[in-house]
């Protein structure tokens, strides 16, 4: 239903430009309820801290009072994933686990955003082994990689502040599927 | 030595030669070579003889001797008697076509969890466990992983729908008066900031009547890896065992190959690993604590107290040059010396932590709400804890005394002054008292520790073992060869086995590790403590609420990463 | 174990007022007052670090993303000897090496390829300490965040060292000298100047 609506309104807005990652065109074109969203979405993220190993600690750092999270709009970390629309996997995610994570991240309501916190979560990290994913987008789509092992605080926070950036300019995958969506729906018209 | 000869005695009295117990090589421990048909009554011998009295089984582990094959497999037990001090390790080989050993689940029940694992890991059948399965490895894995022919790198893919429900939880049930009884899933995504721990439980209202843990979810092949990397290449991933506490972990590692190599680290890394390892524990009873009060509702300590951890943090980023995980350790010292403010610096530590405990203590102890959704929860008495193969703060919340450091001292421990607390009534609030009561202890310690802080060197000066100075290597060429060949192939550790144990913050952490003679580890076997702890939670459930269920779990420090390595 | 090795945890029965709570509610504000009033005032309990505007100085030991130091003409220290690979828990490093006509010892090697996935890299510090010719130290950049994999994997241009070696924030690396740096503690919250 949410679809259909942004479908609506953005080829009421006009032709959206091709996707561009890194060759400065925006991604979609936005109009400006789009852009006032995306402000609000990027400054009110409220994670679901998806923690397996010693990243979780890391990020309970960056929970407490000396990196305060909650500066950057995103303090209430909820343990529900329909509550949620950042997903932050901090740590390894074993074979095992995998069918949780994918579970989990498919129960998120749009729009939802990925961090992979830590080697671990991008690649597997020295894990290269029988029991561990080498890479959560081995399963789902990463907006953000963090690397680190563990990353410090501020590299997480330095993370976040990425992905702000880039809800701001419309390049997660979220915004790309759903301006694909617009597009094909344009298109089909 | 005189105890290790009088066990033997004993032995060899009630199992004269030719009935199936033969004494195996020396190596670090008295060791039996045992067959397994003679198993059952010698198990039941050992734990029953007032003279041996071995009431704790530490450790069951598989090892495959692919090459050697006489027979392939060895099932490893270590025992140890907390009332006596003395340690036995008894070896029943398998051989691969009839891997069948009897369990010895009847006699104690820590092998509840060992023995699964070693029927995950190499396939070793026990006949007799009640419920010999997968624990590790995911339900659709096939093979048994750490046998020397299989793959480190093959992986199994598990889809939705593939995990395993305990059979009780498949059927529908109802109580006296008929109303359902309904079954829930606590985890493997957890509020409580516990990790990836999960518990399916059978609920009459709001009363759990059965209760099943399934572990496994962090399991990252640690054996496997250390069996592919040299010997200190292993230490970055002893770091990622308890990653509250990660030194103590490597410490306890260098300490076991230390005892292999036959050297001993220069007194001052021995004292900068205690400190370090103090402060590390400190770290570990505070998450702990902290995030216990936490999943209560009790959000505020946890703030406070973690201020100590950042500033514990501080100064193992100073020195090692990582938060969490310092990679600090070296086989035969430390990898640099402190910075010149070390001191300065931890003095401030012992200023700054008693506050911040204050702070906390006076909100939580006496208050009337934490004691009475702690207390009577969860208890476990003595004698069931030993035999469930508790160490560690929950044993000695049900009141026995054992601790690694009183008992089996290393680092040093035995020339300084420190208690070990210990409580009687063995609920949650006990577990909570004896871990702050310890937080206090450790502060004494790193005290005592920093007195005795002299100048030297901090790695041990062998070529064989530790990399040269990078002066030497630099512009000479004798240590420029040594450290090509140190790097390159390993430090060679002489052929043996050891099992090394350390008081770590969950209890009694032994690395039980064999060498072949090469650069690498040919089997390394971690003995978690929380491995043991945990496997008495599903029998500790019925009768409590869901709510103090979450209570326990919080007290019993379970670290994912360690448990299921 | 001894008697006086043991120190018993003994649970003390509550007072009347205890029970009751009241005065407990009025207690435990106290401390959480004390906390508030100070930071309201005078931020004396304040502990956060307001990063990325104040931005906490970590030791000169800390181990982030990693440099390859180069000689007087600009070309990499490395002589793709393989030390910092085998060293490599992760395997995150791959060099190629080829032959360096310009060197001025004979048949020395120089790297063709030296790519690094940050990604994959743990940040333990051994290729430092494999290296013998201190051709690879890490500096104190620790935050890197990235939207893709490829984009992780650093080759030889973006690892070789750019400006004067004193102007790198340097991290771990085989000699430290006189500490510039002092351990801070408490962490700082405000910005400080240089020699703290």
């Amino acid at each position: 239903m949410g679809g259909r609506d942004e479908g609506t309104r953005a080829r009421s807005a006009g032709v959206a430009a091709g996707p561009g990652r890194g060759d400065g065109s925006p991604a979609f074109l936005t109009t400006r309820l789009e852009v006032l969203l995306d402000q609000a979405r990027k400054n009110s993220l409220w994670p679901f801290p998806f923690g397996t190993a010693c990243c979780a600690i890391e990020f309970m750092s960056v929970m407490m009072s000396h990196y305060d999270l909650s500066r950057f709009g995103a303090e209430v970390v909820r343990f529900s994933p329909r509550q949620a629309d950042l997903l932050i996997v901090a740590g390894t995610v074993t074979d095992k686990m995998a069918p949780v994570m994918v579970r989990i991240y498919e129960q998120m309501a749009e729009p939802k955003y990925v961090i992979s916190m830590g080697a671990c979560a991008c690649t597997g990290g020295f894990y290269r082994a029988y029991h561990v994913v080498q890479g959560i987008d081995e399963f789902i789509p990463v907006d953000v990689y963090v690397p680190g092992c563990p990353p410090t605080p501020e590299a997480l926070l330095q993370g976040v502040i990425r992905l702000q950036e880039m809800i701001e300019r419309g390049e997660t995958h979220y915004q790309r599927a759903s301006a694909a969506r617009a597009r094909s729906a344009g298109e089909g018209q | 030595m005189n105890g290790a000869d009088a066990v033997l005695d004993a032995i060899r009295q009630a199992f004269p030669e030719g009935s199936g117990v033969a004494v195996a090589p020396p190596s670090d421990l008295p060791t039996l070579r045992v067959e397994r048909g003679t198993l059952l009554s010698l198990a039941r011998f050992l734990k029953d003889d007032p003279r041996l009295d071995f009431s704790l089984l530490a450790d069951v582990c598989g090892v495959d001797w692919l090459e050697r094959q006489d027979p392939r497999f060895e099932v490893v037990y270590h025992l140890y008697s907390i009332a006596k001090g003395h340690r036995l390790r008894l070896k029943v080989p398998v051989a691969e076509e009839d891997a069948v050993v009897p369990s010895v689940y009847g006699v104690w029940k820590a092998a509840d969890w060992f023995e699964r694992e070693a029927f995950d890991m190499f396939g070793i059948r026990f006949e007799g466990h009640p419920n010999l399965r997968r624990i590790l490895c995911h339900p659709s894995f096939q093979g048994h992983p750490l046998r020397k022919d299989y793959d480190p790198g093959q992986r199994w893919l598990l889809r939705e729908g593939e995990q395993h429900e305990p059979a009780w939880a498949r059927t529908q049930q109802e109580d006296e008066d008929h109303f359902e009884t309904q079954v829930l899933n606590l985890g493997p995504s957890h509020p409580a900031t516990h990790g990836t721990l999960r518990t399916v439980v059978r609920l009459d209202g709001e009363v759990i009547t059965q209760a099943d843990v399934e572990i496994g979810y962090l399991h990252r092949c640690f054996e496997k890896m250390s069996e592919q990397h040299t010997w200190n290449q292993v230490i970055p991933y002893t770091d990622r065992l308890n990653y509250c506490s990660a030194m103590m972990n490597g410490v306890g590692y260098a300490l076991a190959v230390e005892k292999l190599l036959g050297i001993e680290a220069p007194p001052r890394a021995q004292t900068v690993r205690l400190i370090l390892s103090e402060l590390s524990r400190i770290m570990d009873h505070i998450v702990d604590i902290g995030a216990n009060l936490n999943d209560l509702g009790a959000m505020t300590p946890f703030l406070y107290m973690y201020e100590a951890r950042e500033e514990i943090y501080s100064v193992l980023e100073a020195c090692a040059g990582g938060r969490l995980t310092v990679s600090y350790v070296r086989i035969g010292g430390l990898a640099n010396d402190v910075p010149p403010d070390f001191e300065e610096a931890v003095r401030w530590l012992l200023r700054r932590i008693p506050c911040l405990m204050d702070d906390m203590e006076r909100l939580i102890t006496e208050n009337r709400i934490f004691r009475d959704r702690t207390q009577g929860i969860g208890v476990l008495s003595a004698a069931e804890a030993i035999d469930w193969g508790w160490t560690g703060p929950c044993l000695r919340a049900s009141g026995v005394a054992y601790d690694v450091r009183k008992a089996a001292p290393y680092l040093g421990y035995e020339t300084y002054d420190f208690k070990v607390p210990v409580a009687n009534e063995g609920d949650t609030y006990a577990r909570y008292l004896v871990r702050v009561e310890e937080v206090r202890q450790s502060l004494r310690l790193v005290e005592q520790a920093l007195s005795r802080l002299s100048p030297g060197p901090v790695i041990v000066d062998d070529h064989r073992v530790a990399l040269p100075p990078k002066e030497k290597v630099y512009t000479e060429m004798e240590p420029l060869i040594w450290h090509f060949k140190l790097v390159m192939e390993g430090m060679r550790v002489p052929p043996g086995e050891v099992y090394g144990c350390t008081e770590a913050a969950n209890g009694e952490l032994g690395f039980y590790a064999i060498s072949d003679g090469g650069g690498r580890p040919y089997r390394l076997k971690v003995r978690p403590p929380c491995f043991a702890v945990f496997q008495a939670y599903p029998h500790m459930l019925p009768g409590h609420m869901v709510a103090d269920a979450v209570a326990i779990l919080g007290s019993l420090n379970i670290i994912a990463g360690e448990l299921d390595r | 174990m001894n008697e006086k090795d043991i120190i018993l945890c003994e649970v003390k029965p509550l007072r009347f007022s205890q029970r009751f709570y009241l005065v407990e509610v009025v207690k435990g504000l106290a401390v959480t007052l004390r906390h508030f009033l100070g930071n309201l005032f005078r931020r004396r309990y304040t502990v956060t670090v307001e990063w990325p505007e104040v931005k906490r100085e970590y030791s000169e030991r800390l181990r982030g993303r990693h440099v390859l130091l180069a000689r007087e003409d600009g070309s990499p220290r490395c002589v793709a000897c393989y030390m910092c690979e085998t060293a490599c828990p992760a395997d995150c490093i791959h060099i190629e090496a080829e032959e360096d006509p310009t060197a001025a010892v004979e048949w020395e090697k120089r790297p063709r390829v030296f790519t690094i996935d940050l990604l994959r890299c743990v940040f333990c510090g051994f290729c430092v300490d494999a290296c013998p010719k201190e051709a690879i130290i890490m500096t104190r950049q620790h935050e890197m965040a990235f939207a893709d994999r490829q984009e992780a994997v650093i080759g030889l241009e973006e690892l070789l060292q750019k400006g004067p070696i004193d102007r790198l924030d340097l991290g771990y690396r085989p000699y430290y000298g006189p500490p510039t740096r002092h351990i801070q503690l408490p962490i700082p919250v405000s910005r400080q100047t240089e020699g703290g």
